[in-house]
């Protein structure tokens, strides 16, 4: 009997515990935000991730209802513009991990700015003009099947990675896998992050060429079939999914490579054409908040919110694998390759380095 | 007629003035332009998609036509053992998503399928790549045969088989009558299908999307799917493009077929009297059609489906995994968790079930309005219900997400799963159609003309006549459209919202984020449930061999 009033006392502080840790939402918006009474909102975030997230916000403010709308990234930016077009209102809070086209959002004047009052816990890079926030920290990895590939024969760096595949090219001829960067948004962006970090860039698409690199659209795609051995390792994956991959199937190897990894993020805004602009500030406050950043972190999504513990943050990451982790910056430098002529430039270099074209 | 020209002729209006305009056609800087036509023409993989895609096109109708037109007279004309019983195993791999199929192979028999990894343990290699043109070609040839099969089939039905009783008693083999009697008989729907099997080699988006992956293989749907983001920002010019020069290719397709059905009073057999028949007899060939009837259900329906099944049961797979010790139904609990699945799964039967009769009512009401209607606006309506058939359904949806956006009259339809019944219909159109003028085209006028003589007006002919004789195409048309509207994908992607989820598009909307585990268990869902619906179907009388 002692023992159950003692586990009960234990989860009333518990709840009081959570409860104290509310997002530091003015109390003006939240009331606005409950009269407004529903919140919509477009993301690429697979629902599989978000579901504790939204129960929680729920939970928080009953008297919002969530809709969740999931899109693939060119669909989320197509929709908002066509419907804003339409003059017909739009999603409330835009939540996507195309960096470049949620920055073309703002940039184009969709987006409305709102300062956070949790905004305080990101770092610098991680909002611009107080309309685009940064809510993630996720880094992009190596990954490889540990049933077929030897430790020894794990590459640590993207020169490491390019040397082994020009050594042995029959032997990895196939069996590496990556983003289409002509057919994926996100694999461009990705691509070009590497052909400014990697100071030997043009001898590593090279080496992918060489080793006959397999593009894919779709980050499923790739990972199932490293999975399956199909491919051995695949470069510029998402370290969130990898993870969460990870936690159901051992096989899948991560490498955080040692000369750099880009951490990309997903980047939030509430459109000018909000129908519920006050709920949307409520979501994203808790968003950025602790205890939604507590959550994130257990879906896999990497938090960077200063004060969140744990092995999903940014601290503890680069506390564990040092220093050289290299943050995309929210802002326009994101939109240097959505010009169509650099874009095509950057493509047939990209394409004549692999030997495609 | 005119019903039918609102709800083609917008989406369609749009995509054209698309096509002329540098930006979206709803943003005010756009101008009139050709410099999208400029862009495609000059683009090499245009011309790499347009030759490849003619290639399966060809390659796919060269497969399908034939042994689909075998497998329909084996089964409505001869002593094929267990014909009652395998008939309606026939039709399984029209309601397989091809996205579903495709994943299954890749499980089965890509480079590390169990299927190929079985194999080379065996006989030491595995001597196929799946990842090829070829393999794409023959898959969608062998997965198109029930499209053939259902319009061939219907139309031996329908007809007298007096002719080949009399061969028959004149001594000539059984595959004799099959190809001077039977076969050329049933011209006017083998034409049909042939063409709309080319159509659907236009079309075909989720085979090269999975196939053609990982080589860069494209088609002019995947072209279209990769214009996406060639730019960075969604470029609608270039993909409406595309779509008019798929299009362009539908208009000619349409008129041959009109010229090679010309005369269709040769083809009229369903004449006033009773029909029966005793099948003729395949001899010691009953067994080598069966094998060949088994094989290819073990090609397109086994060895996909064993591979979804597959995934959807297991962590994990392929090269060095021990598939005992990964067993899960987890991601069958998970999908509980998510109420926009199970609304995909509700709606999906929905849209199935009532929006398929719906739409089959539609579509006979247009036949027979249309039929023995002796105006040059029938032909304007022939030619406009196979428009939106040569539309990739992908973009038919974009136009329809458009027109439910911008029209504002039937904006709130949007979100309900009336605006996917719609998109369907249309897209659907000219294949649901053909099927039910396939069979009016069987009835003879002489029975019509009879009942007009008597007195009766043209609505009794129709209620009392022309109706019942087409019942079985009717039927049959229905649980087509069912299984099609079960299917389907590509339409719905852009529609897909909280109200309008479909597992067709979930399945799309999750292959970019890589749920596969969600993907597997949902596909497994479908393919139960549409098995499931063919089996009330065929509970309640719907004979598909009849």
């Amino acid at each position: 009997m002692r023992q159950i009033k003692a586990s009960l006392f234990l989860i009333v502080l518990a709840r009081a515990a959570l409860a104290g840790d509310r997002p530091a939402t003015a109390q003006e918006v939240i009331a606005a935000a409950e009269q407004e009474g529903k919140l919509v909102i477009y993301s690429t975030t697979d629902t599989i991730f978000v579901g504790p997230l939204l129960k929680d916000f729920n939970s928080l403010y009953p008297k919002i209802s969530v809709q969740y709308d999931d899109l693939n990234s060119t669909e989320l930016y197509n929709r908002v513009i066509a419907e804003v077009a339409a003059g017909n209102g739009s999603g409330d809070l835009l939540w996507s991990s195309a960096m470049d086209l949620q920055l073309k959002l703002a940039n184009d004047a969709y987006a409305q700015a709102y300062l956070s009052p949790e905004a305080t816990h990101l770092p610098s890079w991680a909002s611009w003009r107080n309309e685009v926030y940064a809510t993630t920290y996720e880094p992009i990895v190596f990954v490889y099947n540990k049933r077929l590939l030897k430790a020894e024969d794990v590459p640590h760096s993207h020169a490491c990675l390019a040397k082994s595949l020009s050594a042995d090219p029959a032997k990895w001829r196939g069996k590496v896998a990556s983003y289409d960067p002509e057919r994926s948004g996100i694999g461009f962006l990705l691509i070009t992050q590497d052909s400014r970090l990697d100071p030997d860039f043009a001898a590593t698409a090279r080496a992918y060429g060489a080793a006959g690199v397999k593009l894919y659209t779709s980050i499923g795609a790739m990972l199932e079939r490293i999975q399956s051995g199909e491919h051995l390792l695949g470069f510029n994956i998402f370290a969130s999914y990898a993870t969460a991959r990870q936690w159901k199937d051992p096989s899948i190897g991560i490498v955080y490579p040692k000369d750099y990894s880009l951490v990309m993020s997903r980047i939030a805004l509430i459109p000018r054409a909000a129908k519920h602009p006050n709920a949307a500030k409520a979501f994203l406050d808790y968003l950025l908040s602790r205890r939604g950043q507590e959550l994130l972190a257990r879906s896999a999504l990497f938090s960077l919110h200063d004060e969140v513990e744990g092995e999903m943050t940014a601290s503890a990451l680069m506390k564990k694998r040092g220093g050289n982790f290299k943050p995309l910056p929210v802002g326009p430098s994101l939109l240097v390759y959505l010009d169509q002529a650099k874009r095509l430039d950057f493509l047939r270099r990209w394409q004549r380095a692999l030997g495609t074209k | 007629m005119l019903a039918t020209a609102t709800a083609i002729l917008p989406p369609l209006a749009i995509i054209v003035y698309q096509s002329v305009l540098d930006g979206p056609f709803f943003q005010p800087s756009a101008k009139l332009s050709l410099s999208a036509f400029r862009f495609v023409m000059a683009d090499a993989d245009f011309h790499r998609a347009l030759g490849s895609t003619l290639l399966v096109a060809t390659g796919m109708t060269a497969v399908a036509v034939p042994l689909g037109a075998l497998l329909a007279f084996l089964f409505v004309r001869t002593d094929l053992p267990g014909r009652r019983l395998l008939e309606p195993l026939l039709l399984i791999p029209i309601f397989l998503s091809p996205v579903v199929i495709a994943f299954g192979y890749v499980v089965a028999v890509g480079p590390v399928g169990f299927v190929t990894l079985l194999f080379r343990e065996t006989f030491g290699t595995a001597p196929w790549n799946l990842y090829t043109i070829a393999s794409v070609t023959l898959i969608a040839g062998l997965t198109h045969i029930p499209h053939v099969y259902l319009y061939t089939a219907s139309t031996l039905r329908a007809m007298n088989v007096d002719l080949e009783e009399a061969a028959s008693v004149a001594g000539a083999s059984t595959a004799r009558i099959a190809l001077t009697v039977s076969i050329p008989m049933v011209r006017p729907a083998l034409l049909y299908s042939g063409v709309l099997v080319f159509f659907l080699g236009f079309e075909l988006f989720g085979l090269p999307l999975i196939l053609g992956d990982p080589e860069g293989l494209l088609v002019l749907s995947t072209y279209l799917f990769k214009l996406t983001n060639r730019l960075g920002v969604p470029s609608y010019q270039l993909m409406a493009v595309v779509a008019v020069v798929i299009m362009a290719f539908a208009f000619p397709l349409v008129w041959v077929q009109r010229r090679l059905m010309g005369g269709a009073g040769r083809f009229v057999s369903i004449r006033g009297k009773g029909v029966s028949h005793a099948p003729l007899r395949l001899g010691r060939w009953r067994w080598v059609a069966l094998a060949l009837v088994l094989g290819w259900l073990g090609a397109t329906v086994v060895i996909p489906l064993a591979g979804v099944f597959l995934r959807a049961f297991v962590t994990n797979w392929g090269e060095g995994v021990r598939l005992s010790e990964v067993l899960t139904v987890g991601h069958f609990t998970e999908l509980l968790d998510y109420p926009n699945l199970i609304r995909g799964v509700v709606n999906t039967l929905l849209i199935g079930v009532v929006g398929g009769a719906l739409a089959v009512a539609c579509y006979a009401g247009i036949a027979l309005a249309a039929h023995r209607w002796q105006s040059r606006w029938a032909k304007v309506l022939d030619y406009l219900v196979m428009v939106p058939r040569g539309m990739p359904g992908l973009v038919a949806g974009l136009a329809f997400f458009w027109v439910f956006l911008f029209i504002k009259p039937i904006a709130p339809l949007r979100a309900t799963p009336l605006s996917l019944w719609i998109a369907y219909s249309v897209v659907w159109l000219a294949y649901g159609m053909r099927l039910i003028s396939s069979a009016l085209l069987q009835v003879g006028p002489e029975l019509e003309e009879a009942a007009l003589t008597v007195g009766a007006s043209r609505g009794r002919i129709t209620r009392d006549v022309t109706v019942p004789l087409i019942r079985f195409g009717l039927l049959g048309s229905w649980l087509l459209v069912f299984l099609i509207f079960v299917r389907e994908y590509s339409t719905g992607v852009y529609l897909l919202g909280p109200g309008t989820e479909v597992i067709g598009s979930l399945i799309v909307s999750l292959w970019a984020t890589g749920a596969m585990d969600t993907i597997s268990a949902l596909s497994v869902i479908n393919v139960v449930l549409v098995g499931l619906g063919l089996l009330v179907a065929l509970q309640l009388g719907v004979r598909v061999n009849e």
